[in-house]
């Protein structure tokens, strides 16, 4: 069930679209339940913040750190960024891609979260193995390609 | 007794039993009930006689603010004045009496927005148009009320802030959008204080802090690493990435300083050592700054007065062509005498003079000389000057070369301005363009200390240059080194090939003169052909010298194929 987040359409934008990919790394220590409760805290943030404001994307958490795909109007995505950049909780943010799309990838999700599907572990265990999750190697456009794809197949999976 | 007030009615009061009754009076009490202003007569105690209703609407239920006014003013035994008082309820009100007799003519002026006005106009002046921050006028204020505190010291720490742009080849911003900028980091800063610390722009991509805690300097420290991290990290606006280098100087009250001036200027040096020690860093004041920045000081201020007292001169260095065994031209080199402390090197004051700017003067002068004392040489003879990577970039530099070109006479082809690789490194449509603009004066260029900077092939090829001089580390003290030999041997093949002259530097034995000549250099400078001599010495020094003799029998001893060039 998709419909439990809310849809944005390209109608409701006047700003062109635009998409960033980056990535940060997770500050927090600490077990790993409590690293979860933080993970859990940020996407729930993230998921309300950018319903407000007509964002969408996607998030991979995978040891220690975060990928993340935001997608939507560009002062909307440069206003969430400064709030990313001024949360202690992140440190090391590197911006992988800033580019005028012309249609999200990621329509139908706030914040899709794809760290605990077994699959996109899978897949993501695949990019680790062969890149040591070596994250300045990972493209932006790659990252995004992988993260739709594993949101895809999530979607079907739960449909 | 006096009565208490009835607001809305004139009642005349007795007071020694001297009320009148009679129409004139009649008259001006109706008068005094219309006035548009609020006026009242008291006795001197400030007990109200007499009062108009715009009076009682004013004052209304604090009565006790006036009765203080007056009587205290009666104490005091002054007839008339103004006095300003704050009414429970927040109004200002200015009362202005006038002694009569044993009575107070007391006029009220609500005078509250007055105030507001002042401490909105007092409130702009302190603050920063573009950030919405304090100004350097509010740090003042603060600084001095932190400091006049007597709370047991250090209470507090001075975070002078600078930010730098990393921006990329002929990149500019609109002012709107470099306000835009400025005022995201301001944000940024902001969030990172608490309400007791004061955040001020000084001005273009300055800020400071004055950080009230008491756990110093330990919390100016965590303050400092978390504005360097928060204000490094990169910035989004307008679909511009950006990125930027932050510096921050710290001083500490009081013991950095005794006042306001003391405090700023400590955090200053800080700041100045944060920033050459690189970006992303912060320091602590240390007095050891203050006395390298005296000595900075002391040294600017001889340097401009060498400058104008003629106390800097020239020497001069031969160039040797190997394949012509000749003297082909001097390199003009710097030399200060100071007149207490002696011969200051070049390599104690260039940096000051760059730093300062006064290079551009200096280096005006050099060309100057130079192109003027060549023009006294025979005519195969060339002068080579340094131009440093500051001048380079000086708009002044091709008008300067052009004026002691025709002030001395000395044809362009006679003159050599020599560049380092840091001079092209920044705007390279511009540098090529310089160089261009020298070249078609006839003067060639040179590329100096080669090898020991970036060493860029790429520079190499894409600046027409005449002339790489090879850096002296490559050429002394080599004979063992095997990548030395092999680098020098490289260039001199590169410089072959793009039809350049090699010239060895800081050549000193005959060993390495036949060394440098095997691995293809055309041309040789260094003390085994002369130290650098003074202006009188040239000529007695081109007839004369027997060391040239013997530079000359070394290279006959050459077999044919080190001889190159002619």
């Amino acid at each position: 069930m998709r419909s439990k987040l809310y849809r944005h359409t390209e109608g409701e934008m006047t700003e062109p679209l635009c998409r960033l990919v980056y990535y940060s790394r997770n500050l927090v220590v600490g077990p790993d339940e409590s690293i979860k409760a933080e993970v859990d805290s940020i996407l729930s943030a993230s998921r309300r913040n950018n319903a407000a404001c007509g964002l969408t994307g996607a998030l991979i958490f995978n040891r220690g750190v975060f990928a993340q795909v935001l997608e939507g109007p560009r002062s909307a995505i440069e206003r969430t960024f400064e709030r990313i950049q001024r949360d202690p909780r992140h440190s090391d943010v590197q911006v992988l891609a800033l580019d005028a799309v012309d249609q999200r990838g990621f329509p139908s999700w706030s914040m899709a979260f794809l760290g605990r599907s077994l699959d996109g572990e899978t897949m993501f265990g695949h990019i680790a193995a062969s890149s040591g999750f070596d994250e300045k190697r990972l493209e932006g456009e790659r990252i995004y390609e992988i993260m739709r794809l594993i949101a895809l197949e999530d979607e079907t999976r739960s449909a | 007794m006096p009565t208490t007030v009835q607001p809305q009615t004139i009642r005349p009061r007795e007071v020694d039993g001297s009320v009148r009754h009679g129409s004139f009076g009649h008259l001006a009490l109706t008068a005094f009930d219309a006035m548009s202003h609020a006026v009242a007569v008291t006795d001197t105690e400030g007990m109200i006689v007499l009062s108009n209703p715009v009076f009682d609407r004013l004052l209304a239920d604090d009565g006790e603010r006036l009765r203080s006014v007056v009587s205290l003013a009666h104490a005091e035994g002054a007839t008339h004045g103004k006095r300003e008082v704050v009414l429970a309820d927040g109004r200002v009100l200015c009362l202005e009496f006038v002694d009569a007799g044993d009575l107070r003519v007391v006029s009220a002026e609500d005078i509250t927005m007055h105030r507001e006005d002042e401490l909105h106009a007092a409130d702009a002046a302190l603050t920063d148009a573009v950030t919405g921050l304090g100004n350097r006028e509010r740090l003042g204020v603060a600084l001095r009320k932190a400091l006049g505190r007597s709370s047991s010291p250090p209470a507090a720490a001075v975070l002078k802030i600078e930010v730098d742009w990393t921006r990329t080849l002929h990149e500019t911003f609109s002012q709107p959008f470099e306000d835009a900028l400025i005022r995201l980091v301001a944000d940024r800063l902001r969030s990172a204080l608490r309400d007791e610390d004061v955040a001020v722009r000084l001005g273009g991509d300055r800020f400071a802090v004055l950080q009230i805690a008491s756990n110093q300097p330990a919390d100016a420290a965590v303050l400092a690493e978390r504005l360097t991290d928060l204000l490094g990290r990169s910035y989004l606006l307008q679909g511009h990435l950006l990125t930027i280098s932050v510096s921050i100087g710290v001083a500490v009250l009081p013991g950095d300083g005794s006042d306001e001036e003391a405090i700023l200027r400590s955090a200053g040096l800080a700041l100045h050592s944060a920033r050459e020690s690189g970006s992303g860093a912060f320091r602590f004041y240390d007095a050891a700054l203050g006395e390298g920045m005296e000595r900075r000081r002391t040294l600017e201020r001889d340097l401009r007065r060498a400058l104008a007292l003629r106390e800097l001169s020239l020497a001069y260095q031969p160039q040797f062509n190997i394949g012509a065994s000749k003297v082909t031209g001097f390199e003009a080199l710097l030399r200060w005498k100071h007149p207490l402390q002696g011969w200051i090197s070049p390599v104690d004051f260039i940096g000051l003079a760059e730093e300062t700017g006064l290079i551009v003067q200096i280096g005006e002068w050099v060309i100057r000389n130079a192109c003027r004392e060549a023009a006294r040489w025979p005519d195969d003879l060339r002068v080579a000057v340094n131009v440093s990577t500051v001048q380079f970039a000086d708009a002044n530099l091709v008008p300067a070369i052009i004026s002691a070109l025709a002030e001395s006479g000395l044809p362009g082809d006679r003159l050599e301005i020599e560049i380092t690789e840091s001079a092209l490194l920044g705007d390279h449509e511009t540098a090529l363009s310089v160089l261009q603009q020298i070249r078609a004066l006839g003067v060639s260029v040179s590329m100096d200390d080669f090898g020991t900077g970036y060493s860029s092939l790429s520079l190499l090829r894409s600046f027409p240059f005449d002339k790489i001089k090879i850096d002296q580390s490559f050429v002394r003290g080599a004979d063992a080194d095997v990548s030395g030999v092999a680098i020098v041997r490289a260039i001199a093949a590169l410089g072959e090939s793009l039809g350049m002259t090699t010239t060895a530097e800081g050549v000193e034995t005959k060993e390495q003169l036949k060394r440098i000549a095997q691995q293809g250099c055309t041309d040789a400078q260094g003390y085994l052909i002369s130290r650098p001599i003074f202006p009188d010495q040239i000529v007695p020094f081109l007839s004369t010298t027997p060391a040239l003799g013997m530079v000359q029998d070394a290279i006959q001893a050459l077999p044919a194929h080190g001889r190159r060039n002619d």
